[in-house]
């Protein structure tokens, strides 16, 4: 349909937990450079599709191609070095680490920085000092995009909570990745928090060309920045579309208004 | 700080491992040798113990896998080296040069230390899969699975033991070891390495979806710690001359672990504290175990973790070292 190559491609997509289909017959497309955004009810498999995409859960049906490869049977480590990677409803960092390190991992796995060897490491050669050196400065100037270069020797744990949602989203973006998952990045942020994390994301997309598909409950949000949404409830997509598209679209406003009926 | 003031103390370092090295030789060729030899046994365990607890820092504090099999990888390297010593070169040791015998105990040592290695990857592998208690219980079972095999080996005597192991070990040896564990260790964990290690730690899931292979990271980890536990089981015997399976058995492993537990679990300063403080303490315990013959040191070591994890649960040095009290640059690349 669009003119864009995708830089995600996912066909047929289900996944079963018992007798639950948190999954049902998926089809979705992510033209790259685009902000996409997932809605939908608690409960409707929107985690559950992150954890598809990444490798963590095994599809009991269906594809997923990523930048036009398939990623069928990777583990997890792969197919985020082959250019995806996310960030987690219930935030993941490296607690008793520090800022800085936090994001000097992803970086040892980057493919344009990578491990210092063995060797290097333990006889501290120029090349591992230079290494080092250009991994801190690629780091420095990530967090300075999330404002974070002036915490970059505090110990992520200690962060507050926004800081600690903006520090992993650029974690994941030191991976080198060009599609980011971010799994309710603005949840427990303020309004605030929230407006400066969309300007944001809106800059990272266009100075690094990355792909964003987001799960959000701040329709602000989703409406603001999403080219495109998909609408997901009880594991099947009932819509996707603009965001005009989605505002007017009958199942979704059934979908929202009947849930807060019913409760 | 600039790259260039970072690589000067990187080679100011390096002169401080050199020195030290220095230091353990000068000691052993000028004065050690005329210590009391009580007093110089206890510091050679001491040295050995120091080994042992750094390297399993690794596994246990480093990368957060809760291994209790340390005693067994010591066991296959300390058998392995002595075998080797004892069946080939026994007889015609006292033939050959001061620097050909250095050469064969070194040989030896590596051998052990490839041999535990080896058998660390091959245990690793499939038990890193399991998460905490279950690894424990695994890596416990392998502990009296290598007890159980030496025991019935005959070649190595089997439970009358291995007697007659030539005695090459020395002061010097065994601290030139601890410098290379220490050295080796230290500076792989201030390394991308390193912070692989601590990110597994810290949450594997986080970790694999960084692009880090955790199954990789554990198992390097593993194989690390069992080659220098095998080194130490090298020296052991060398520094014994007799080996026997209960030496190796589920006690000693424990007595390790609360080394790096009482130490604290991420620091390598904390493992040589406590791993000193430990091999003294069983000593000072000594005339009354003979004199009450109960031995008091499990009971001990059972009120000193009780105490420590009521008043000190991070361990004596949490995840800090020495270097730390010297600078504070905590942000930085360990
Ligand atoms: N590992 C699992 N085992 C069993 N059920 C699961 C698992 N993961 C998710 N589910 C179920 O799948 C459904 C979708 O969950 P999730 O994807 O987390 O929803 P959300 O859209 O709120 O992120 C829920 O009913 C949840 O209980
Ligand atoms: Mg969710």
């Amino acid at each position: 349909m669009s003119s864009n190559p995708l830089a995600l491609n996912i066909h047929e997509l289900s996944i079963q937990f018992g007798g639950l289909k948190a999954l049902n017959s998926l089809n979705l497309e992510v033209p790259q450079g685009s902000i996409y955004g997932i809605i939908g009810p608690n409960g409707a498999g929107k985690t559950t599709f992150f954890n598809l995409v990444t490798g963590v859960y095994m599809p009991t049906g269906g594809a997923i191609q990523l930048f036009g490869e398939s990623i069928a049977g990777q583990k997890p480590f792969q197919i985020t070095r082959q250019g995806i990677a996310r960030t987690f409803q219930n935030i993941r960092l490296f607690k008793n680490l520090s800022v800085l390190e936090n994001i000097l991992i992803p970086l040892d796995e980057n493919r344009l920085f990578g491990a210092s060897g063995w060797l290097p490491s333990l006889f501290r050669t120029s090349f591992f000092n230079q290494s080092e050196a250009q991994k801190r400065a690629r780091a420095l100037e990530i967090l300075d995009y999330f404002k974070l270069t002036s915490k970059h020797t505090e110990i992520s744990g200690s962060l507050p909570y926004g800081d600690q949602r903006r520090l992993e989203i650029a974690r994941a973006m030191a991976t080198g990745a060009r599609l980011l998952l971010l799994d309710e990045p603005a949840a427990g942020m303020n309004p605030d928090e929230t407006h400066k994390l969309m300007e944001t994301l809106s800059v990272i997309r266009t100075d690094h060309s990355i792909t964003l598909l987001l799960i959000e409950h701040d329709m602000k949000l989703v409406m603001g920045i999403c080219e495109k949404i998909a609408v997901l409830d009880y594991g099947v997509k009932i819509a996707d579309g603009t965001p005009e598209q989605i505002q007017r679209n009958s199942k979704v406003i059934e979908a929202y208004l009947g849930k807060a009926k019913s409760n | 700080m600039t790259p260039s003031t970072k690589i000067k103390l990187n080679y100011q370092s390096s002169i401080l491992w050199g020195i030290a090295l220095t230091l353990v030789w000068i000691s052993q060729s000028a004065w050690i040798g005329l210590m009391n030899p009580y007093y110089l046994s206890i510091i050679i365990y001491a040295g050995i113990n120091i080994i042992l607890a750094v390297s399993l820092n690794l596994v246990n504090g480093f990368t957060g896998q809760f291994s209790m099999g340390h005693a067994g990888f010591m066991s296959v390297g300390g058998y392995f080296s002595a075998y080797i010593t004892t069946h080939y070169f026994a007889q015609s040791l006292d033939s050959l040069s001061q620097i050909q015998q250095a050469l064969i105990f070194l040989g030896s040592l590596l051998a052990g230390g490839c041999a535990a290695a080896l058998v660390g990857y091959c245990v690793g592998l499939p038990s890193l899969r399991l998460k905490g208690d279950y690894l424990a219980i695994v890596t416990l079972g392998f502990g009296e699975i290598i007890r159980v095999v030496v025991l019935n080996l005959d070649s190595v005597g089997g439970a009358r033991g291995l007697p007659n192991i030539p005695g090459l070990c020395s002061f010097g040896w065994v601290y030139t070891w601890v410098l290379i564990c220490t050295f080796v260790i230290w500076r792989i964990i201030r390394s991308s390495y390193g912070r692989e290690f601590l990110a597994v730690r810290e949450d594997e899931i986080a970790a694999e979806a960084m692009g880090v292979n955790t199954t990789q990271v554990k198992v390097k980890a593993f194989v690390i710690g069992a080659f220098f536990a095998g080194v130490a089981g090298g020296l052991f015997a060398h520094t014994l001359r007799y080996l026997n399976p209960q030496t190796f058995d589920f006690n000693r492993s424990v007595e390790i672990i609360i080394m790096v537990v009482l130490g604290g679990m991420g620091s390598i300063t904390g493992s040589i504290l406590a791993a000193i403080f430990l091999t003294t303490l069983r000593e000072l315990l000594r005339p009354l175990q003979e004199w009450t013959q109960i031995d008091f040191r499990m009971v001990i070591y059972s009120l000193l973790l009780i105490l420590m994890m009521l008043l000190r649960p991070q361990g004596l040095m949490g995840t800090r070292e020495i270097t730390s009290f010297f600078r504070n640059r905590r942000g930085d690349p360990r």
